[in-house]
């Protein structure tokens, strides 16, 4: 902005709408805290853990989904809209993995009733993991061959209206193929939901489910693999050198529509591992699984700075964490998670307007 | 040689994967009961064994294999003779590998449908007798075997029949010919025509108006409706065409200005809630300027950012405004998710709106007050100063525009559009609720704005028309409408960047980047 030098110094009358905006906010939210925590505790701190828990492995889920968009948006400036539609493609394909195990016999000497899926159980999640992520991979990459490479030169817009014909496509034809009914997701027999450790806080058990860890700690290492891919390798190298500047890259001799394809290679498989992880973790899959979990990531790929991939990670539990802990924060009805999470988007955005970590584009780019 | 064969081999398992998705969303079955319908045969004796619907699953299979064996045999790059031997081969490999994935399907669908699976559990339209039909009422391997020679049959005679058809100079001639009569169509030659007449443009408008005016008359209760629906729509975009299309700024929660009009009116004048029962005409304006209120307050804050944040961040209001209504919080104020019903018409000179008719009428009048206002705005120094802003925001800022009051000037006018169109929805359908406002209203008003042509009254209309229009008018194909829907979005920016009836601005706009992009030669395209 050419302006910025000087607006900094002076006190326009929007500066002062900000500071009054944002001081009220912050003395409100400690007023809050103050409230729920010591002068009328709402909850036990048992309570407290629960929402902590379920909103750290539904934040990693959102970070996941959201490095996608980020990626993408980085290296093309266009919204992928259907992003959370490859994901719910991801989850499908670990669905149908765990069905078709099950229905293989593995007799055992102790339950001659076994079948595959419960017999090798960290197999079947191995499988199902890959087989979601790579039909996702694979659906991320003809999405691009087909609906999004022809409109690379058009205005910015155009794209984005392809991406919705996309998903909404997608979201139909799933529908089609599968029905329009729920499905629960059957997990191995130790993977069951809702079974976990317990840890004793403040009186009561506070339960920690496997799927959670599990989902936890896979999100984290795949963003810790993705971050070491684009930062440390040669592809990663390329991927963040088209970002700059798609025609100086060409000429470094990068083949940049490759570079793009595996971009959206990458950006389906993790949003397939997300997928896969939502059905294990929250256990129903349906083929508009995918549109909520969508706009969320979007929300916090936003919130941490687009473009960005540890950005990605931090909106995404940022989110996480105002979606379960705010309402029980702000003493309101759990219906309005939403409400506070996009309210957040706006404050946050008011007052750094290039999100938490800001983001990598240079303002002439855009 | 070799090409050849990549290419046809590619185009075959393009093919087999196209035909495979159709069986398996049951398409094949719609398309044989249509093509039944059309040729009247249903009743006409089995042929070959094969009852009349099977014979009509085939010639739409046969349709497919002969397109399939045609774009399998196209020449390829770099050959520069034409001879007979690879295009008969293309087909011929096409065919082959086409027929080979469909029979490959039928086997493993006949199979486990012979031992008792039931399919249709995991792929829903799969049912028993759709499997019947696919395999022919045969045995899996014979029923295999039959789409294998089949498919590889009219891939032979589509890369024979293209080899025949399309190849001749002749041919070529009159392709060449047709696409530049097309560009020329295309590059809006006759609407241009029309614009530099006055005496045509004025007949022209005439006679739309009197058809306008005609048409509800003759139209059934149901056509009416939609007529009404696409007219609100046609508000909506005209509204939004303001704030995406001329001040380019994108806007994915315009519906919670609709949502805003919409309750105002149903608050106001229905009985329900709070049983003011105000008049229509005193609702109508308390809508718009609240939904112009809320428009610039909204705006205020955000309008500072840029691009995709200010995307994100006003999806983020339409979805609180939906939130909001439909939660407890505002139940005793607005009856939350249950809506409310029997919102009060308008009367006019003492008779009531009460028919479809009378409201087709009423939206119609809305839609030449906007369109009016909005011709006037786009020719004024407002207008130019927004499209200036739209092209480069720093460069406008330095022409002495204040760029902050002309974005806040956009946005309130589209809130307020978007206000009279909410209000004369609701008092149309006389029932509001919080799914009325859903997502997918912003996403298909932004879509029809680009589909019809940026920042331009025409395009608006007709983005509206196809957008609004075209799923009633597939109606027939019941479930596959909106999957049909999602493809031709995706198709029609393939084919028109720039929109059904691009504005001649934005035309040259498209067309300069993508001669830039071909004088650049990057080299890497393709």
């Amino acid at each position: 902005m050419p302006d910025a030098k000087s607006s900094a110094k002076r006190l326009t009358p929007y500066k002062i709408i900000q500071s009054i905006i944002g001081v009220t906010f912050i003395i409100y939210i400690i007023w809050r805290l103050f409230v729920v925590f010591i002068a009328k505790p709402s909850y036990g701190p048992d309570t407290w853990a629960r929402f902590a828990i379920a909103g750290l492995v539904l934040g990693m889920v959102y970070a996941l989904i959201a490095i996608g968009y980020t990626l993408v948006y980085g290296i093309l400036r266009m919204i992928n809209f259907a992003h959370g539609d490859i994901m719910m493609i991801g989850a499908f394909g670990g669905y149908f993995v765990f069905e078709a195990l099950r229905a293989i016999p593995t007799p055992t000497l102790v339950d001659p009733q076994m079948n595959f899926l419960d017999a090798n159980p960290f197999i079947s999640v191995v499988l199902a993991f890959l087989i979601g992520s790579s039909i996702a991979a694979m659906c991320g990459f003809f999405l691009e061959k087909i609906a999004y490479r022809p409109l690379r030169t058009a205005p910015r817009l155009v794209p984005l209206i392809s991406a919705i014909g996309a998903s909404i496509f997608l979201e139909n034809a799933a529908q089609l193929l599968f029905g329009p009914q729920r499905r629960d997701y059957t997990n191995p027999m130790i993977l069951t939901r809702g079974e976990g450790w317990s840890i004793p806080i403040g009186g009561s058990d506070v339960i920690l489910t496997y799927t959670g860890v599990l989902t936890f700690v896979l999100s984290v290492l795949v963003m810790l693999g993705l971050y070491l891919l684009v930062m440390r390798t040669r592809l990663g190298r390329s991927m963040r050198a088209v970002a700059e500047n798609k025609p100086v890259a060409a000429l470094m001799g990068i083949d940049v529509d490759g570079v793009i394809s595996r971009t959206f290679i990458i950006s389906g498989a993790s949003a397939g591992a997300a997928g896969v992880m939502w059905g294990i973790h929250l256990g129903l899959v349906y083929h508009f699984v995918g549109f909520i979990p969508g706009i969320k990531a979007f929300t916090s790929a936003v919130l941490g700075g687009i473009g960005s991939v540890p950005g990605a990670m931090l909106g995404g539990l940022f989110l996480g964490l105002v979606e379960s802990l705010g309402p029980a924060i702000l003493g309101i009805s759990f219906q309005l998670k939403d409400v506070i999470a996009f309210g957040i988007l706006v404050l946050v955005l008011i007052f750094r307007p290039t999100g938490i970590v800001g983001e990598i584009l240079t303002e002439e780019k855009v | 040689m070799k090409k050849q064969f990549r290419h046809a081999i590619i185009t075959g398992i393009v093919f087999g994967i196209i035909t495979s998705f159709l069986f398996l969303i049951g398409f094949t079955g719609i398309a044989a009961d249509m093509f039944g319908d059309l040729l009247q045969n249903k009743s006409a004796a089995p042929f070959m064994n094969l009852t009349p619907q099977m014979l009509d699953m085939l010639i739409f299979l046969g349709l497919i294999g002969l397109w399939a064996g045609s774009n399998g045999s196209h020449k390829v790059k770099g050959q520069t003779d034409d001879p007979i031997g690879p295009a008969v081969f293309g087909g011929l490999i096409t065919g082959l590998v086409h027929g080979l994935f469909v029979s490959v399907l039928a086997l493993l669908v006949g199979t486990l449908d012979a031992k008792g699976v039931k399919i249709n559990t995991y792929l829903y339209q799969i049912l028993p007798a759709v499997v019947k039909l696919f395999i022919l009422a045969k045995t899996p391997i014979q029923g295999a075997l039959f789409h294998l020679v089949f498919l590889t049959a009219t891939g032979l005679l589509g890369g024979i029949l293209s080899r025949g058809l399309g190849r001749s100079a002749w041919q070529s001639r009159l392709q060449k010919k047709r696409n530049e009569s097309f560009s020329k169509i295309s590059q809006a030659g006759i609407f241009n025509k029309i614009r530099s007449n006055r005496m045509i443009l004025y007949s022209v408008y005439g006679i739309v108006l009197v058809l306008l005016f005609l048409l509800p008359l003759r139209a059934g209760q149901y056509w009416n409706y939609t007529i009404g629906t696409v007219g609100v729509y046609v508000l909506l975009g005209l509204g939004l065409n303001i704030v995406v299309g001329l001040a380019g700024l994108l806007d994915l929660g315009y519906v919670a200005f609709f949502a805003i009009g919409a309750y105002t009116m149903a608050l106001l004048s229905a009985p329900a809630p709070h049983h003011l029962l105000w008049n229509f005409w005193i609702a109508l304006p308390i809508g718009i300027g609240l939904a112009t209120i809320t428009g610039i307050l909204l705006g205020a804050p955000v309008l500072r950012m840029r691009g995709d944040y200010l995307a994100i961040v006003t999806l983020g209001f339409g979805e609180m405004i939906r939130i909001l209504l439909k939660s407890d919080v505002l139940t005793s104020f607005t009856r939350g998710p249950k809506g409310v019903p029997s919102i009060g018409g308008p009367t006019l000179f003492g008779k009531p709106f009460n028919s479809d008719i009378d409201f087709v009428y009423l939206i119609f009048l809305a839609v030449l007050l906007i369109i009016f206002v909005t011709n006037r705005l786009q020719n004024s120094r407002i207008g130019r100063a927004w499209e200036a802003m739209r092209e480069d925001e720093i460069v406008s800022r330095a022409m002495g525009i204040n760029t902050m009051k002309q974005k806040l000037l956009a946005f309130a006018i589209g809130a307020a559009f978007a206000g009279l169109g909410g209000a004369i929805f609701a008092s149309r359908n006389q029932f509001t609720g919080p799914e009325d406002f859903s997502l997918m209203v912003s996403i298909n008003v932004v879509a029809l704005v680009i589909v019809g042509g940026m920042g331009n009254i025409p395009g608006v209309i007709a983005g509206a028309l196809v957008l609004k229009g075209l799923p009633e008018v597939l109606r027939q194909m019941q479930d596959y409408r909106v999957l049909i829907f999602g493809a031709l979005l995706v198709v029609m920016m393939l084919w028109r960047p720039a929109g059904l009836i691009p504005s001649s601005r934005r035309r040259m706009e498209v067309e300069r980047d993508a001669g830039v992009q071909e004088t650049a030669g990057e080299g890497r395209e393709k």
